[in-house]
């Protein structure tokens, strides 16, 4: 196990490398000004050269990267050219924000997604059958926006019983209690695409698993329904887990309309501002920390697999 | 692990419960003790080191920068008649020497920052260093840099005595008293303490309100000042929020969540009202307007350029696009400055004229074109339905318009490096013209870096050369007309229309007066039920 561990994270050194890059080069190629979100529209030129200057951005595009590198490699993510903080402080809070955000969304996926392919793989009644398909359809098909935006117009302006946006009251804010409010929307929001795909996915392999061999000996030997179900349920758990471990590891990457939408301060919208500013430093820090929470969850993810199925290990 | 379906179930009823204990509470408040609590459209809480604002267009300015802190000199918003000129603010008087360079400023007295420092000419000497004085160990060169187009006219400065500073210009400049207006003054106790960047942390001014918390990328949270030179702000508090979707801006409000918001979109302007909602709006210093590419056939000929403002209908595009949230406007000074003489209003609406005047440029059948237009940004209106507005009265006399969607940092990066904007023949955005003197010059001087539409008039040029020169405000106005109707004349610019700054109040704020400005007083605010 530790050996397989070992090896993971040995991977994941080429990974990121990569993945800094590619936005690196990106951020490089795009057309914009660096400094235009600090100096604002027509600032003299020379104020713009001295702030260039004192950025490094008139550097070989080798020596920007190098020395960014460096720098990350001891923990140091450079200045926010329009926050003017650190980026590791604005990524930190930036990142515990979405990861809130996300690991509600993600246990709602779960939760729904376990409903919807159980429902649709077990009964065979037409009516829930099809309303466990037609909901993971629905849940899947319909823009995250559209569905943000109705529940702003239901519960926040019709009924008034959630509040619109942010993650704290204005006034007096503050409390697990207020950020609860807060969170309700934004995670169903975000749940339901990553809950139509678990659900269409389980119930796909639970399918599978019910129409094996073993199933018709458990049967044979005279199990009930519910254990026959539960042994079923044990065997696509594997690729109940990788799916649901992807589609969290998206969510921290994926959830910019919604943080828009919700004025969630997370880190969709932080690297969103940074991209409409060209804030060099915090895209590559922000992306680096995107690319960090993929690869941790998908160990994770392959660390659970392996534990559950031995053959995984070898 | 295992996980079967009576846990999956548990789990399934543990969310719902959550949702339902969520809902359960009470309804978000708007919270009591009159609180104003301002939906912004900027994508985060701006700068709150005094000129760092800026890093939040002039939104940051209007919020913050000029709520924490003073300039010697400050606009007059307190009233919605007239221009706001230029009033005292931490300074009480001053008075130009006969060559227009030197200026002797009389400071306040009595004036003290939130953190107790008392304010005189050091403080100020203090703050100028800061962006000016490369020696000074408190230079700023971040602030510097975003200081530089109110500062680069300043030479020198010095302290007369505790209650006077003098400024000396490189050349004789009529707009330094609003140049000063943004170069605010921080506490220099403060900085001292904690440093240029942390500053911005615990910042310490003497405008109308103290900061009292920030909570990055949510909320900006300041207190009245209740020793406010110019008079104690009515609320309590006040507490900025960025709010970048318009959708999500009227949901706020309605919500109740904030009492005030910037920019409605200009469909649930009409809504807003009849739910008692109040709207205001003004007309001020803003432009939306294109600048033709003259190196591009046809536009450098000026008949094809007029022919384009006689073309499109600006009364529309503000009545029935903008819905009153933006006036027309004929030529380059928006009505409510000073600078605008209503006999340069040249162009009506009348489609048979330009069709008349494309005709004798030899192309009476008209022509493509390609037009950039930002997706967004700062004071830009809804960009794209306008570029469409545009594009569809331009095809009604010929002028068959591609529109190329550009977004606003790449828009600015261009524009800054004087290229064309991805190389379209049309370029359009929103402007300020004479709110900021400073500004005049980078669109019309010879030397400037700033993307003109290979369009250059030397007459131009030397008259608001002349202007900024000039200390009488009643001369400078008058060269700039006499410079404005070259431009007119010569229509270098798609004249389009002027934003009316619309906001939207709930029904218990009261006691605000929407001055002819980007920029707000508080202090007269009140927020009841």
């Amino acid at each position: 196990m530790r050996r397989f561990l070992v090896h993971r994270l040995l991977l994941a050194v080429p990974t990121l490398v990569g993945v800094s890059l590619v936005v690196f080069l990106t951020t490089k190629l795009v057309p914009g000004d660096p400094v235009a979100s600090l100096l604002g529209p027509l600032a003299p030129p020379d104020a713009r050269r001295e702030l260039i200057e004192r950025f490094g951005f008139d550097r070989p595009l080798p020596i920007q990267f190098g020395r960014w590198s460096w720098n990350v490699a001891q923990g140091e993510l450079g200045t926010s050219i329009q926050q003017q903080r650190p980026v590791l402080e604005i990524v930190r809070t930036a990142f515990g924000n979405t990861a809130i955000l996300a690991l509600a969304g993600a246990v709602l996926a779960f939760a729904g997604g376990l409903l919807i392919g159980a429902t649709g793989a077990f009964t065979t009644r037409r009516l829930p059958r099809g309303l466990a398909s037609g909901l993971s359809f629905l849940a899947m098909s319909v823009p995250q926006y559209s569905i943000a935006l109705g529940l702003v117009a239901l519960f926040a302006v019709r009924y008034r019983v959630l509040p619109a946006g942010g993650m704290h009251d204005p006034v007096g804010g503050g409390g697990a209690g207020d950020l609860l409010r807060h969170l309700v929307m934004p995670a169903v929001a975000v749940s339901l695409i990553p809950m139509g795909v678990i659900g269409r996915m389980l119930r796909a392999s639970l399918v599978d698993v019910m129409s094996g061999d073993q199933v018709e000996a458990m049967r044979a030997r005279g199990l009930g329904r519910a254990a026959i179900a539960r042994h079923a349920l044990h065997n696509a758990l594997p690729s109940l887990l990788t799916i649901t471990g992807l589609q969290l590891a998206y969510l921290i990457g994926g959830v910019v309309f919604v943080e828009t939408i919700f004025s969630w301060p997370g880190l969709g919208q932080a690297l969103y501002n940074a991209i409409a500013s060209r804030d060099l430093p915090l895209i590559q820090g922000g992306v680096l920390v995107i690319a960090i929470a993929f690869v941790l969850i998908n160990i994770v993810v392959d660390g659970v697999h392996a534990l559950i199925d031995p053959r995984v290990r070898r | 692990m295992k996980l079967d379906r009576p846990r999956a179930l548990l789990c399934t009823v543990l969310a719902a419960g959550l949702a339902a204990a969520a809902c359960g509470t009470a309804a978000p408040s708007t919270g009591s003790g009159g609180a104003l609590v301002i939906g912004m459209t900027a994508s985060d809480i701006p700068g709150t080191d005094t000129v760092m604002a800026f890093t939040q267009g002039f939104e940051g300015e209007r919020f913050v920068n000029f709520q924490l802190y003073d300039g010697l000199t400050r606009y007059d918003l307190k009233q919605a008649t007239k221009t706001p000129g230029i009033v005292p603010g931490l300074a009480t008087s001053w008075k130009s020497s006969g060559d227009g360079r030197t200026w002797t400023f009389q400071l306040r007295q009595g004036v003290t920052f939130s953190d107790g420092t008392s304010f005189d000419a050091d403080s100020v000497i203090f703050a100028y260093d800061r962006l000016l004085n490369k020696k000074s160990p408190y230079y700023y060169p971040e602030a510097a840099g975003a200081a530089r187009l109110w500062s680069g006219q300043i030479e020198s400065y010095r302290k007369i005595d505790a209650g006077t500073v003098e400024i000396t210009t490189k050349r004789p400049s009529g707009h330094l008293p609003t140049d000063l207006t943004f170069l605010t003054i921080p506490s220099p106790t403060a900085v001292k303490k904690l440093g240029n960047q942390r500053f911005a942390q615990h910042p310490e001014g003497t405008g109308p309100f103290r900061f009292e918390s920030l909570k990055p990328g949510q909320q900006l949270t300041m207190v009245a000042n209740e020793k406010y030179w110019g008079g104690a702000p009515k609320v309590g508090k006040l507490a900025l929020r960025p709010i970048p979707d318009a959708g999500a801006r009227t949901a706020a409000l309605r919500s109740g969540q904030v009492n005030w918001i910037e920019y409605p979109s200009p469909d649930d302007v009409t809504p807003l009202k009849s739910s008692g909602f109040q709207l205001f709006g003004n007309n001020y210093d803003h432009l939306w307007y294109c600048t033709f590419d003259q190196a591009k056939k046809p536009w450098g000929d000026v008949r094809v350029r007029r022919a384009a403002n006689y073309a499109i209908d600006r009364e529309a595009i503000a009545r029935d696009l903008l819905k009153g949230t933006a006036d027309p406007v004929n030529q380059h000074a928006p009505a409510s400055t000073d600078q605008h003489d209503p006999a340069n209003d040249a162009y009506a609406y009348d489609p048979a004229k330009a069709r008349e005047l494309l005709a004798q440029a030899g192309v009476p059948e008209g022509f493509s074109t390609t037009l950039a237009v930002p997706t967004g940004g700062s004071g830009n209106l809804i960009p794209v339905p306008i570029a469409t507005a545009l594009q569809a009265q331009l095809a009604k006399v010929g002028i068959k318009v591609q529109i190329q969607k550009v977004e606003w940092s790449t828009l600015l990066a261009d524009l800054n490096s004087g290229k064309p904007v991805q190389g379209a023949d049309v370029q359009c955005a929103s402007t300020v013209t004479f709110q900021a003197e400073a500004l005049v010059r980078a669109y019309w001087a010879k030397g400037s870096p700033v993307y003109k539409g290979h369009w250059y008039s030397a007459r131009v040029d030397s008259l608001s050369e002349e202007a900024e020169r000039t200390l009488d405000p009643a001369k400078r106005v008058a060269l700039f007309r006499q410079a404005e109707r070259i431009v007119t004349d010569e229509a270098p610019y798609l004249f389009v229309v002027s934003d009316r700054n619309p906001r939207v109040l709930s029904a218990g704020v009261k006691g605000l007066i929407q001055p002819k400005s980007w920029f707000v007083d508080l202090t007269t605010v009140s927020v009841g039920k």
